[in-house]
């Protein structure tokens, strides 16, 4: 395959993806170029997740955080509303405020003093009449604010380009897929407090794509996992995984999903989740999940995996929550979190953070499944040959489904659709495409050749 | 003649803070364990409120620069603040928290 990556924008950027998403070249998971240019065109432009309205209730909370790579502040303000600006100086460029969470009255940097109010206004210098003689225009010098903010069930997302479409119609068809996490029985979500951190040498990607778009890998990855969950006297066939269930490629802008729908529900994971969340979510207390969202959210959809594009990834049901931070084209740091319903009962919630930490943390016995191949694939990255060597995701290529009962464009839950849509609107987005042009859905996307951009 | 500024003592729960506006400039007034005590609502080293700083027993901490008082005595006890605080009097009058300023001309900071 030769590389048709030639560092310039354009019908380049296209043609690594292989015009549809459908043939990798792994220049994408390597080269720093196409990196620097991914931080602009992708992060600089998406709709990024910032934080959950639970984690900063009260005035003055906070939460420090990254878009892409550049460090923000997210503070809630005394009228309720959230603002983020740089978590940079603008006298030296010092990170303003060291600490991933708090609440403050004021942030004053450790290196010279200056100090900005919660809104990020630059509210005193030091020695302002001494050192400056007065002159300093302080409205002039606050860190530079992230200028859009919205928020989607109480998920603050934040974005820097005044082009991009609201955060409503960015997320569009996939509200309906996000639902089945976030709104589960209208009583709204929180965090359980606490984030785990923990940096992989592997492109943020991978791990995006996978959340979007795999639910192939699980039967094989995650075998360990699921025998060394069943006790002893079991039968194999008691972790038989349902058969039936779907995929859903967002027809714009990136987002995938895919899950088993069944009425056999969440009893096959049982020995992994535990009794108490299995009967939470299709047993016994899942009523009002019914009733809010129907039998199919409310009880079939199981064992779901979904990314937003670009970066925020999360498992409803398993209600663990990811951010993948990008830290170079070969790194990533990975922040974890675990979403309860806010009117779950106490021991649901206390089950969750046990047994999705025993799962997903950073050390969950999934987690470690997970990492490990995409740290390999990383690792096999080093190579000259294999960078030349492109990679197949063509999996379900021209055949999507008309399943009326689902939004969007929908496969079979063993499927690359999602990936594809992942990739190409990945692809658009470093050509340079305009939010005008990223809102046409690509023909491709029906199983059509792309015509390019 | 003293002036009088004042607060209801239900608007001042344990630990609360709550700035005053008055003919001398803005006050602060807090209830440490069940007693109240009054000072300058401004930091002697920069332009911040004290009342939006956070108090530890009889210390204030300004959050802009973490200069500290005492609010008993308005001493100073760690800088960048050089200059001490001007403390008040204050009186518990059927649940109402006086606090005795001085005259705009008898030394008080008007601005």
């Amino acid at each position: 395959m030769p590389n048709p990556y030639s560092g310039g924008p354009d019908r380049s950027m296209i043609d690594l993806v292989g015009g549809d998403g459908g043939e990798i070249n792994p220049a994408i998971y390597v080269d720093e170029d196409i990196y620097r240019r991914e931080l602009e065109q992708v992060f600089g432009r998406s709709w990024l997740f910032l934080a959950h309205g639970s984690q900063i209730p009260e005035t003055g909370d906070f939460v420090s955080t990254y878009m892409g790579e550049d460090p923000v502040l997210v503070v809630r303000q005394k009228d309720g509303s959230v603002v983020a600006f740089l978590n940079q100086c603008r006298h030296r460029g010092m990170r303003i405020c060291r600490t991933d969470c708090g609440k403050a009255r004021s942030f004053t940097c450790s290196y010279h003093g200056w100090a900005y109010d919660i809104s990020g206004r630059l509210v005193h210098v030091p020695l302002e009449q001494e050192a400056y003689h007065g002159e300093i225009d302080k409205d002039a010098w606050g860190p530079v604010r992230v200028p859009r903010i919205a928020s989607f069930r109480n998920l603050i997302f934040g974005c820097w380009d005044e082009a991009a479409p609201d955060l409503e119609t960015y997320i569009g068809d996939a509200a309906w897929y996000m639902d089945v996490m976030f709104d589960r029985s209208g009583a709204g979500s929180e965090l359980i407090s606490g984030v785990h951190k923990w940096v992989i040498p592997c492109n943020w990607k991978l791990a995006a794509e996978q959340f979007a778009s795999d639910m192939y890998h699980a039967p094989y990855s995650h075998l360990s996992a699921v025998l060394a969950s069943l006790p002893d006297d079991a039968s194999p066939a008691d972790a038989d995984w349902p058969q039936e269930g779907a995929q859903f490629r967002a027809p714009r802008f990136g987002h995938g999903t895919g899950f088993f729908a069944s009425e056999r529900g969440w009893e096959f994971n049982v020995n992994t989740m535990g009794r108490t969340i299995v009967d939470y979510l299709a047993g016994k207390y899942s009523d009002a999940a019914v009733q809010h969202l129907g039998e199919l959210r409310g009880r079939q959809i199981t064992g779901q995996h979904m990314t937003i594009f670009p970066n925020f990834s999360f498992l409803p049901g398993i209600n663990a929550l990811r951010v993948w931070h990008p830290r170079g084209p070969q790194e990533m740091e990975v922040w974890s979190m675990i979403l309860v319903d806010s009117d779950a009962p106490d021991e649901v919630k206390a089950a969750y953070r046990d047994r999705i930490t025993r799962m997903f943390g950073t050390s969950g016995i999934f987690e470690q499944d997970d990492g490990e191949n995409w740290v390999e694939v990383q690792r096999v990255l080093r190579g000259h040959k294999t960078r030349q060597t492109s990679l197949n995701a063509s999996m379900g290529k021209g055949h999507t489904e008309d399943r009326s009962e689902y939004p969007g464009i929908v496969s079979g839950m063993f499927s690359e659709e999602a990936a594809r849509g992942f990739y190409q609107h990945w692809a658009r987005m470093m050509a340079g495409q305009s939010w005008e042009e990223l809102a046409q859905e690509p023909a491709s996307a029906c199983g059509k050749p792309d015509s390019g951009s | 003649m003293a002036f009088i500024a004042s607060v209801e003592k239900s608007d001042l729960p344990l630990g609360a803070i709550l700035k005053v506006e008055t003919e001398v400039g803005p006050v602060a007034v807090c209830n440490v364990d069940g007693e109240f005590f009054a000072f300058s609502d401004t930091c002697t080293h920069g332009n911040w409120s004290l009342s939006e700083g956070w108090l530890d027993g009889h210390v204030i901490e300004c959050t802009l620069h973490m200069a500290k008082f005492d609010i008993r005595t308005g001493c100073v006890l760690s800088p960048p603040a050089t200059c001490p605080l001007k403390t008040f009097a204050v009186e518990d009058v059927d649940g109402e928290i006086r606090i005795e300023l001085p005259a705009p001309d008898e030394g008080g900071e008007k601005k």
